[in-house]
């Protein structure tokens, strides 16, 4: 009898503590580099990110990863160079990781601190915004990662000799949702 | 009582005696055993540093490369293998690259490959700027032609070219077709990379090969047919005629590949973005 109501416990109770523990999937994504040159604009845009966020204990650590070769600037070309650039072959996935206080993150602007991994470097970016949109049981964050070449060590490619601008600002549109 | 006596401290000497001689074989015996552990003329140190018989984490080395290749999870070639301390550091529960359903091909480094990128884009750089350099001398020629060509209509009075300028138009169109074949090298042995679609500019840019490839080795062609045939006195005639005509289209085709690799131009560059 005594064995029955253990397990019956445990059985009931297992469910509760599991719930402290949120999970979120990336549904969707868009990543947008955009790149300046006195005579080019140009804007690189992938839809393959995945990431996943996991809430425990009133912290939650958010994984968003993209393959750097899944980047298309509507030139083969140019996308082929890119990767060249920026080391793509060797370091092939684009990294970012964020711990967030969890009540933070219900927030209308989420702040965060961003470590990005990309071209074999790693990057801090602090107190990065975020608009944060909710809708039914998804969430829509949308910002922009203030990156730079200099912050990965990439050689900036020329055209007529001269460089493209240092600074290549991700915007980052995203929808999540509970796992 | 005496006897009994001597009796005990002789059972007793004995068997101290006994002790005192087999200690020495006792402890040989356990010396033995301890070498049998070790295996003999391998040094302990070796051993620890075998990879084979390692199972412990190695100690992570010094930190010199971390910039480099530190904190990328990204699985490395076989010969790049170095200690993660990004995910050593991470929380337990944190979520990590495997969870993500990223498939090995996606995530493993691919050294080739990027000896691969770097050769091509050395190539095409190459490619790039003998093909800027052979303009000028292309332009040169287009506009050094009239002055190599013969005037004056049948029945008119016809004035040759001088030798110089036939000469020089001949050289510069030499020296254009050798850096046109120069820049084409380049770029047709640049290495191809499997599985890449050409899309944007860069297939205009190629379509118009067609067009100033043949244009280039049929320019030149007719040219040495001209020069011959006023050479002989004979005035430009039959398909020799064509020579300018083909200057003038592959140099029009030549332009347009170069502006169509570098478009969408923002003309406004002179403005602050």
């Amino acid at each position: 009898m005594n064995k029955k109501m253990l397990i019956a416990c445990l059985l009931v109770g297992l469910p509760v503590f599991a719930q402290n523990d949120t999970q979120w999937v990336l549904d969707q994504s868009t990543l947008s580099y955009h790149m300046s040159h006195p005579m080019h604009e140009v804007n690189g845009v992938s839809h393959a990110a995945k990431g996943k966020g996991v809430c425990q204990a009133g912290q939650c650590d958010f994984l968003i990863a993209a393959p750097v070769k899944s980047f298309d600037s509507g030139d083969s070309n140019r996308d082929l160079h890119m990767v060249e650039a920026t080391r793509g072959a060797q370091f092939p996935m684009i990294v970012v990781r964020t711990r967030l206080p969890e009540a933070a993150t219900t927030a209308s602007t989420v702040y965060a601190d961003l470590e990005v991994q990309f071209a074999g470097q790693t990057a801090q970016y602090k107190h990065v915004p975020f608009q944060r949109v909710s809708q039914g049981n998804q969430v829509q964050i949308s910002g922009t990662v203030p990156a730079t070449c200099s912050d990965f060590k990439i050689d900036r490619p020329s055209f007529l000799t001269v460089p493209i601008k240092n600074e290549i600002p991700v915007h980052v549109e995203m929808t999540w949702r509970p796992m | 009582m005496r006897i009994r006596k001597r009796r005990v401290i002789g059972l007793q000497g004995i068997i101290l005696c006994c002790f005192v001689v087999s200690a020495p074989q006792l402890f040989v015996a356990q010396t033995a055993q301890r070498v049998a552990v070790t295996p003999p003329d391998v040094p302990a140190i070796a051993l620890a540093a075998s990879p084979d018989s390692a199972d412990l984490p190695s100690a992570p080395e010094p930190s010199d490369q971390l910039p480099q290749t530190g904190g990328t999870d990204q699985v490395p070639a076989a010969d790049q293998k170095k200690p993660n301390q990004q995910d050593q550091t991470k929380p337990a529960n944190a979520p990590s690259l495997g969870d993500l359903g990223f498939t090995p091909e996606q995530t493993q480094a691919n050294a080739q490959m990027q000896a691969m990128l770097n050769k091509r884009t050395h190539m095409l750089k190459v490619h790039q700027t003998l093909g800027l350099i052979t303009a000028i001398p292309m332009v040169a020629t287009l506009i050094t032609g009239p002055q190599a060509k013969a005037k004056g209509r049948n029945g008119q009075t016809i004035t040759e070219p001088t030798t110089a300028n036939l000469d020089f138009h001949v050289a510069l169109g030499g020296l254009t077709t050798g850096l046109y074949f120069t820049t084409a090298y380049y770029s047709i042995f640049a290495p191809k990379i499997p599985g890449v679609k050409p899309k944007g500019a860069i297939r205009l840019h190629r379509d118009l090969e067609w067009v100033h490839g043949p244009g280039m080795i049929l320019t030149p062609l007719l040219g040495i047919m001209a020069y011959k045939q006023e050479n002989a006195g004979e005035k430009v005639h039959g398909i020799a005629t064509y020579h300018g005509t083909a200057a003038y289209v592959t140099a029009a085709a030549y332009g347009a590949s170069i502006v169509s690799v570098s478009w969408p131009i923002h003309w406004k560059f002179w403005k602050k973005q």
